[in-house]
């Protein structure tokens, strides 16, 4: 698995679909708020981030996360997430991630709840 | 009310409502935010607050214009001062400086003369600092519990895991993903060395930290973990890791045996630093790594234990192919008495024995031994029988069979597998005993004198070389005459003392009983060897064939 952490990001409508490929740690969560901060900057209201090409996620991934999270709610957006290893579910459900991001099992089935076509 | 009653209560609103701003969340950061409250409660052209942070202090300004490159004063102001142009107000709370106000210019009199009221706002913005402080610790505080809770639940759930995974390759992924989650490491590498001369099974996440060509030099005691915050210069356990700055590595091992290693390197922070790894962190990795090796012992004995139960399959099988083909009864020749019997070992050999009734009183027979044992055995003795059953009628003479089956062999059985065989043929009417012997024991003929002559070899191995060859030999066979041909399962049957019992032995055992029926003289023989080997578990069939012509 590479250390480097790759982002992709499309845009439908005003909802972002984020898919990440490797480590979510500094680096990786830097480059996922940069894109998250971005598409908010340009009215998405609504990020989801599909994981499933994700297997570890650590404490700084998941802080950077809080952090997008934090500014989600402020602009009164929205995020979820999807596609995630069950060790990730579990860690975002213990964090706190999963108290105010949805977590919701296939890409089809978050972008359904956040009434996105897929 | 009086014109400075007035502007108090004026600037009280201000207060209020500056502070009511502060409360608000929003994109700014607080310090920045202090600056711009206190900027335009006083009336100053800009504003800034400094901060004691960790790495130092730090600077906020105003958003008014440039950054104008203010300095904190060598001394610090205890109090509500004038130094080099700026107000310099300190924010405290709880007798705790947190940081400083500055304020520039402005129609503001506490700017020229500082009076209680700069006091007070150094307490109240002090104050918002402080709990803006605190709720940060707390939020801190509350994440590092969680990230604890997780590290517990990681371990739970490890354990949980391993225990159903008999896939090597699957559990070193879990394990290493996890040490490199629960140690914020930016790389690590997971080793297991293979077995028996097996090549080692590598997973990295950021590269190799430990080449697999290096794993052999890796001297850590199991059960040790070594913290090396220094890892670029100072090698590891021996070796030096790939491309980090720190690491934390540990042997996996159960008592006795090092099953891997575990190494996580470059610890990371928020900030991008690379910190030290601590006792926390290697406690937290010798337990990931004493569940891996509790985990890699259990499918290693779980596969032990598969291997053995199809071991046993394969030696029933063997045992029953053998059983097929071995004789069930004897056959009735007048004139001959007969006695044969195979004494299977555990480890099912290929031993094997057949009489077959001809012509004219005639009797051929034969005693084999293939290399090998179990099923590839099992199937060569099959073959064999098969040829013989065969080849027998078409055959005019023993060499011609035997080198018919020898053809046989070569063409149809697996590379490297041979077998030893003595081939008799009995004339009872020329009381002749014609037999070729391929590499066989040496069959013992007793003369009715008590005399033993001994029959060796007359060519190699059948499937031993191409285009063998083989002669055959022939020899008086008058009444009372005793033939025994046996396989080196007989003679070779070993004691406590490792000692052979031996062809003297048999030889001897067979003199002192020639007088008895061959099959009495068959049992006793069989007796004498399992009195010699003391209950010591044999790894050969023992057969064991006799003819005796009547007197």
């Amino acid at each position: 698995m590479s250390e480097t952490c790759k982002v992709s990001v499309e845009r439908r409508g005003d909802v972002a679909l984020f898919w990440t490929d490797g480590y979510i740690n500094n680096q990786g969560g830097e480059e996922i708020a940069r894109e998250a901060y971005s598409e908010l900057d340009s009215g998405a209201r609504a990020l989801i981030m599909n994981l499933e090409k994700t297997r570890i996620v650590n404490s700084i991934g998941i802080s950077i996360l809080i952090e997008v999270l934090e500014k989600v709610m402020e602009r009164k957006a929205v995020l979820a997430f999807c596609g995630l290893t069950p060790t990730i579910d579990k860690t975002f459900r213990i964090m706190g991630l999963a108290q105010y991001a949805a977590i919701y099992p296939t890409e089809r089935d978050a972008l359904r709840a956040v009434g996105a076509s897929s | 009310m009086t014109d400075s009653a007035l502007r108090t209560v004026g600037r009280i609103d201000d207060l209020t409502r500056a502070l009511a701003a502060l409360r608000r969340e929003n994109e700014t950061p607080l310090p920045v935010r202090i600056a711009e409250a206190a900027r335009s409660l006083v009336g100053a052209r800009r504003a800034a607050v400094f901060l004691r942070e960790s790495e130092g202090w730090v600077t906020a300004f105003d958003t008014a214009g440039s950054e104008p490159g203010w300095e904190l004063p060598a001394r610090f102001p205890e109090a509500p001062e004038v130094e080099g142009g700026l107000l310099w107000v300190p924010l405290e709370a709880e007798g705790e400086v947190h940081g400083f106000l500055a304020l520039e210019g402005g129609g503001f009199p506490e700017l020229e003369e500082p009076t209680e009221l700069a006091a007070s706002l150094g307490l109240i913005f002090g104050a918002v600092l402080a709990a803006s402080r605190l709720a940060r610790l707390v939020k801190d505080a509350e994440f590092e519990l969680k990230a604890r809770l997780l590290e517990l639940e990681s371990l739970y759930d490890l354990g949980l895991s391993l225990s159903g995974q008999l896939d090597v390759s699957a559990l070193a992924d879990e394990v290493l993903y996890r040490s490199i989650s629960l140690t914020d490491a930016r790389k690590g590498t997971l080793v297991l060395f293979g077995e028996r001369g097996a090549a080692p099974l590598s997973r990295s996440v950021g590269g190799d930290l430990l080449p697999p060509e290096a794993v052999r030099s890796w001297d850590l005691p199991e059960g040790d973990v070594e913290i090396n915050n220094d890892a670029a210069r100072v090698p590891t356990a021996g070796v030096r890791l790939a491309d980090c700055q720190k690491c934390l590595a540990v042997s996996i091992a159960v008592p006795g045996r090092r099953l891997g290693v575990l190494a996580v390197a470059d610890k990371e922070s928020r900030d991008g630093r690379v910190l030290d790894f601590t006792p926390g962190d290697a406690r937290l990795l010798s337990l990931f790594a004493n569940q891996a090796a509790a985990a890699i012992e259990t499918t290693r004995l779980h596969r032990a234990a598969i291997e053995k139960e199809r071991i046993e399959r394969e030696l029933e099988l063997a045992a029953a192919i053998q059983r097929q083909i071995l004789p069930r009864e004897l056959p009735q020749i007048p004139g001959l008495e007969l006695a044969g019997a195979t004494l299977p070992t555990r480890q099912v050999g290929g031993d094997y024995f057949d009489l077959f009734p001809l012509s004219r009183g005639r009797l051929g027979f034969v005693v084999a031994d293939v290399s090998g044992k179990g099923i590839p055995a099992a199937l060569l003795v099959s073959t064999v029988h098969a040829a013989i059953h065969l080849q027998i009628e078409a055959s005019d003479t023993i060499v011609e069979l035997v080198s018919r089956i020898d053809r046989h062999l070569q063409r149809f059985s697996a590379a490297h597998k041979f077998l030893t065989l003595f081939f008799g043929l009995v004339e009872p009417e020329a009381s002749l005993l014609r037999y070729v012997s391929a590499g066989h024991n040496p069959g013992l003929l007793a003369r009715r004198s008590g005399e033993i002559d001994r029959l060796g070899a007359t060519g190699v191995p059948l499937g031993l070389v191409p285009n063998g060859s083989w002669h055959e030999e022939t020899t008086r066979y008058d009444p009372g005459d005793l033939l025994c041909v046996y396989t080196d399962g007989f003679t070779e049957a070993t004691n406590g003392d490792e000692e052979e019992f031996g062809l003297e032995r048999l030889q001897s055992g067979l003199a002192a009983r020639l007088r008895l029926p061959a099959r009495v003289l068959s049992d006793e023989l069989f007796r004498e060897v399992a009195l010699f080997a003391q209950g010591v578990p044999q790894y050969d069939d023992q057969t064991l064939l006799i003819v005796r012509r009547e007197a």
